[in-house]
């Protein structure tokens, strides 16, 4: 142990004493990593948003046929119908109005609800600034998203207006529902008029129901039940409302996957290249360091120590980068009212060190190979 | 008389080129004593680099016998001939080969970064392989900045920092002014009458060849004369 935290030192020292050289492929590596990481941020913040896992009891109700929130109007008071069905634990009528409907990359989303069900319907959230009392005083306070308002820079008491609409911020609040995050919540009435939706009239239904074995026989009680209504009904979990409504979202972040492919191979090829040049420029160096009764795989070690080093530095370089950018910029893709904070999470950052790691520690097995493949005399005699 | 400190028998070594092959040494016998400082001479390509490699056991005989300490080296595998070498052989180049990168304390240290000695010491010992050299305040210097002198005595601390009994040297002082080599042979010659060290020195030059005990000629991988003490 002690020898190789030495040889590790020493593999330092190469690195720490070749500045320039070592930067360079630091900052190669951790532009690779950055990709990497954006990418692979992507890909999870979709697999959260679009996955239904088991535990999931949230049903969103639209009028069939919906395109975008605008074109879902269903009455208010079915909320009162939907309520009395078997299996249905709460429900709470939903007003969405949204500054693009299209797939954007800075979706603001209002919903209304009214203002004395909320909490009661989302019992999870957590105030993080303000409070809900606040909220119900001022006919125009809204909630926001904790991601929504590191986006756009608010706090509470900040005013602002988008899509028609303009209100006062009284409060952040999280949420382990992802959606809640990206949106701003204010209350039914006003948001109705604001946007002249009118009334009475409400974009969908949020459901929970008592159990997630519910989940299907409670989506086709709804629907049958508004069959023959005036306005029928399309209801589904709201994360496979969301994969539906984004498929090509869906394809087009599905293709960068092989971006982070291509970005992984450039990282191990440029690390690998970075210590064949450094093997071939230390071949004596190292007959001299095995003359000394270096064994091989001491060699080896210090090659392969530098590689992983070079990996580990460039890794978290570019992971860090990408995390502090992703978190600043605060992405919120959306598509017809549903929204896709790009949000790095911790695997996300703990797989980029390692993978920046593993790739440092793979590339450099074959100039390590390298390193001890001539006898001694030979590489003394180059 | 104590068993000599090296002992070759019909020591023969030789390389395939291609389909040649050389022989730079055939069926050499040599004896040499504990504690005593031989110096090699011979023309160049005479086979005298190749010896030492043998002696150091950085390479391995094709026939023959080796035996260094009682112990015959030509049978031990790589893996023991490794360990072997960190504990009993120090070797000096001609060109120094220090690692540019580390100070000349650092240098000094390498051979012990794999032992399971502390850091204390492991320091310890470096300080007193680097005072016996003589390199005084420049320890914390790394090679560019050191003389050539300076160099080769950093090389003789690295050569004898983990003790060794066998020291081989392949002309050591080649590359420096006269008033460096000579500091440089006092040096050698100190290891081997004050601290017991057994030194093969490779030289071309009969000045330096005088510091030493006894001086044999290598021609064609043969020694001239009786290389076995026999008299
Ligand atoms: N690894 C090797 N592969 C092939 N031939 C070798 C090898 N090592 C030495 N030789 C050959 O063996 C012969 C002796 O070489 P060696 O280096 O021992 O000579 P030397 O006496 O040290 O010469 P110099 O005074 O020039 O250093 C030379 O002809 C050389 O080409
Ligand atoms: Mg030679």
């Amino acid at each position: 142990m002690r020898a190789f935290l030495n040889l590790l030192r020493l593999s330092w020292l190469q690195l720490a004493r070749h500045r320039v050289r070592s930067l360079l492929t630091v900052l190669g590596v951790a532009s690779g990593m950055f990709l990497f990481t954006s990418v692979e941020t992507l890909q999870r913040s979709l697999a959260r948003a679009t996955e239904t896992s088991a535990a999931d009891t949230l049903l969103v109700v639209y009028r069939e046929n919906r395109f975008c929130p605008s074109t879902s109007r269903l009455p208010e008071n079915y909320a009162d119908e939907i309520r009395r069905l078997p299996g249905v634990r709460e429900v709470i009528p939903v007003q969405v109005v949204v500054n693009n409907c299209g797939a954007s990359l800075d979706v603001i989303t209002f919903r209304g609800v009214p203002a004395d069900q909320f909490t009661r319907f989302a019992p999870e959230i957590r105030f993080i600034e303000g409070s809900e009392e606040e909220w119900q005083r001022r006919d125009d306070g809204a909630l926001l998203g904790e991601v929504f308002a590191r986006r756009r820079g608010l706090s509470t008491g900040d005013r602002f207006d988008a899509a028609g609409v303009t209100v006062t911020v009284s409060g952040v609040l999280s949420s382990p529902n992802a959606q809640d995050n990206n949106v701003a919540y204010v209350q039914l009435p006003f948001l109705q008029q604001a946007s002249r939706a009118g009334l009475g009239v409400v974009t969908q239904f949020n459901v929970r129901v008592e159990s997630s074995g519910d989940v299907a026989t409670v989506s086709a009680a709804i629907d049958e039940h508004f069959r023959s209504a005036q306005e029928p009904t399309d209801t589904r979990p709201e994360k496979a409302f969301f994969a539906e409504t984004a498929a090509e979202l869906v394809e087009l972040i599905g293709f960068t996957r092989w971006l982070g492919v291509g970005a992984v191979a450039a990282v191990a090829a440029l690390v690998a290249n970075a210590l064949l040049l450094v093997v071939r420029g230390r071949v004596k160096e190292n007959a001299v360091l095995r003359t000394l009764g270096y064994p091989g795989r001491a060699i080896a070690c210090l090659v392969v120590g530098e590689g992983g080093l070079l990996g580990l530095a460039g890794g978290a370089a570019g992971v860090g980068i990408a995390a502090g950018f992703l978190r600043w910029q605060s992405f919120t893709m959306g598509n017809e009212g549903q929204t896709l904070a790009v949000q790095p999470d911790l695997a996300v950052i703990a797989t980029g060190i390692a993978a920046g790691l593993a790739l440092g520690i793979l590339a450099s097995l074959w100039p390590a190979f390298q390193a001890i493949r001539q006898p001694i005399v030979h590489s003394l005699r180059h | 008389m104590n068993a000599p400190m090296i002992r070759c028998r019909q020591l023969t070594k030789s390389y395939r080129k291609g389909k040649t092959v050389v022989t730079p040494l055939e069926a050499l016998d040599l004896d040499v004593p504990a504690g005593e400082f031989l110096a090699l001479m011979g023309p160049s390509g005479s086979g005298k680099t190749t010896l030492l490699n043998l002696l150091s056991g950085i390479d391995s005989p094709t026939a023959g016998s080796l035996e260094i300490a009682g112990e015959d080296i030509a049978r031990l595998s790589r893996r023991e001939l490794t360990a072997w070498r960190a504990r009993h052989v120090g070797y000096i180049f001609q060109l120094y080969h220090l690692v540019p990168v580390l100070t000349a304390f650092e240098n000094v240290e390498l051979p012990l970064l794999l032992s399971k000695l502390s850091k204390k010491e492991r320091h310890a010992r470096v300080a007193t392989a680097l005072d016996l050299v003589g390199l005084g305040d420049r320890v914390h210097h790394v090679p560019a900045e050191l003389s050539g002198g300076q160099e080769q005595r950093v090389a003789i601390a690295r050569a004898i920092v983990a003790n060794p009994s066998l020291l081989v040297a392949d002309e050591p002082t080649g590359d420096l002014d006269r008033d460096s080599a000579a500091r440089i042979l006092d040096l050698l010659r100190g290891l081997a009458r004050d601290h017991g060290k057994t030194i093969v020195m490779v030289t071309h030059d009969a000045r330096a060849a005088a510091a030493a005990d006894r001086t044999l000629h290598l021609e064609k991988g043969q020694l001239l004369g009786d290389a076995c003490g026999h008299s």
